[in-house]
């Protein structure tokens, strides 16, 4: 499965984010494989990371003084920048990314057998096999980025604008805590700074739609603005490309700054202080006329900061309130008591706790859901009073 | 045994069991050893073991759930994957278990062994070769021994 999120071209060289809290001195988890702040940063790393490292005098004691003595502070919720994010805060949770996100198709721990290999119920024969000590895994914090706007991506649409059939119109349902707009675009390119250029201009320009703050709200463009699909081939619609940077559909949604809200003016706002969301999706159109949009990525653009929105599998039945020690879907799949709250990359399973994290990494090094080795955990606190 | 050290998740899967069995299946704890398990899986419908009643044992390791139960067919059984000892050749008891595996997934997984045999990957290599060569005696020859061995008396 190639999960590739990095893209250095496109990485910000400008930003660096906010210093983090005191750094938990890394150096007394020297024993412990997954010590949640590990020294240098292991090269994976930057294959998830759409933003910039701290640089490393952040992260790192000082060299004179290597092996500080003092208890280590706790581990500050913040202080890793981690940019992995569930995407979906629609319902209940409107701030943050690392809210929950419907299960879409749902992971199940069940696994088909095979046979292959014979268990012995020998006890005194049958060791346990012992695992070769397992690699070094990063074990970060997620970190919460606030999104000021969020489009509902399993709502999007495009439909026939009635008063004029040959047209479409894109609708879908968002959330903004702040006035913005939306800005739709045909064809559109990703250029440096999370700008978007429509590729095809002569055939369509932007069409640009003022929007006010608030949950829930139901976007319909405005009858009249839509686009003549017909003009374009049904592959070029339904294909995506994305090492072009070039989607078919393009929804940015933005929030105006709430620091200078009469400068509406885009263009004189520097890229780096936005706050955008972006859903890039194709077209796709199976059977009979319609058009279905189906969503291939969403990228969050803060403060000079790229995100790209993934789903985390599993996340979705905590998000319900509360922990109920009998729901099976929230606890921690090892010692099935506590609620999960640590997620394996780069396969997305939230389905452990982090003491059940670390001891299985000191066994093993693959996912227990899915067998996929672990590259990093990473853990994610839902509730809501830790704002 | 340290019946008092018993982890929650052994407690909880026990209750879990005893409380929503799984359909053709029963497993409950020994009273002096609650690692210790008697189970019962029906021969699973449309396979040559419909009918039958096998017993099996179930042992929880001190690691587990870091690793698999240990599990043994006591019922005789004509089968490719299971040998004279009872042994069960299923992987998700081997390499690739999981600690996200259960004791019901496992026996979930050995009912499904029963109703799917894998000559391919003999652990009985008699019993396998009978299979690939002549499947329908092999399939007779495990339905007589359901009768004899697992008739449930």
């Amino acid at each position: 499965m190639g999960l590739s999120w990095s893209n250095t071209r496109r990485r910000t060289t400008t930003f660096y984010h906010p210093p983090p809290p005191p750094p938990p001195c890394c150096y007394h988890h020297h024993a412990e494989p997954i010590s949640l702040l590990p020294p240098p940063p292991p090269p994976h790393q930057s294959h998830y990371a759409t933003m910039h490292q701290p640089p490393p005098s952040q992260s790192y004691p000082p060299p004179n003084n290597p092996y500080p003595t003092h208890i280590p502070p706790p581990v500050h919720h913040y202080c890793n920048s981690h940019h992995y994010h569930s995407s979906n805060y629609a319902n209940h949770q409107p701030f943050y990314y690392t809210c929950h996100h419907q299960p879409t198709s749902g992971w199940s721990p069940v696994i088909s057998p095979h046979v292959g290999f014979a268990s012995t119920i020998n006890a005194a024969t049958a060791q346990p096999i012992l695992p070769e000590p397992a690699p070094f895994v990063d074990h970060q914090n997620a970190k919460r980025v606030r999104n000021d706007v969020n489009v509902n991506k399993d709502t999007l649409k495009v439909e026939i604008d009635v008063s004029n059939p040959d047209h479409h119109l894109v609708s879908f349902v968002f959330d903004a805590l702040f006035d913005g707009s939306i800005t739709i675009f045909y064809f559109a390119k990703e250029e440096q700074d999370c700008r978007f250029v429509p590729a095809f201009p002569e055939a369509h320009l932007p069409v640009k739609i003022s929007f006010q703050k608030g949950l829930g709200q139901k976007f319909h463009q405005p009858s009249g603005t839509g686009i003549d699909l017909g003009f374009f081939e049904l592959d070029d619609l339904s294909k995506s490309s994305p090492e072009e940077d070039v989607f078919p559909l393009v929804i940015a949604a933005e929030t105006y700054l709430p620091v200078d809200l009469t400068n509406e003016n885009d263009d004189s706002v520097p890229n780096t202080l936005r706050h955008m969301q972006i859903t890039q999706a194709v077209l796709e159109k199976k059977n009979g006329d319609n058009f279905h949009v189906r969503v291939i990525r969403q990228i969050l653009w803060v403060a000079g900061v790229r995100y790209e929105l993934r789903e985390i599998y599993g996340i979705g039945s905590l998000a319900a309130e509360g922990f109920d020690n009998s729901d099976p879907g929230k606890e921690c799949v090892i010692c099935m008591i506590e609620p999960k709250d640590t997620a394996v990359l780069p396969c997305r399973h939230m389905c452990m706790c982090g003491k059940c994290a670390k001891e299985l990494r000191l066994q093993s090094s693959k996912c227990p859901i899915c067998r996929q080795p672990i590259e990093q955990l990473i853990g994610i606190k839902i509730n809501s009073s830790d704002q | 045994m340290a019946n008092s050290n018993l982890p929650r998740r052994i407690i909880k899967e026990t209750q879990r069991l005893l409380s929503e069995p799984a359909p053709g299946i029963s497993a409950s704890p020994s009273e002096d050893n609650m690692r210790y398990f008697n189970v019962m899986i029906l021969g699973p419908t449309q396979s040559p073991y419909e009918g039958g009643v096998f017993k099996l044992e179930l042992f929880l390791p001190e690691e587990y759930p870091m690793a698999a139960p240990k599990v043994r067919f006591l019922t005789k059984i004509y089968h490719p994957n299971i040998d004279k000892l009872g042994r069960i050749c299923l992987d998700i008891l081997k390499d690739k278990w999981s600690p996200a595996l259960q004791i019901r997934t496992v026996l979930l997984s050995i009912q499904a062994l029963l109703s799917a045999p894998n000559p391919d990957d003999p652990l009985s290599e008699n019993i396998a070769k009978h299979w690939k060569t002549n499947e329908a005696e092999a399939v007779e020859t495990a339905k007589e021994w359901t009768r004899l061995y697992a008739s449930g008396a």
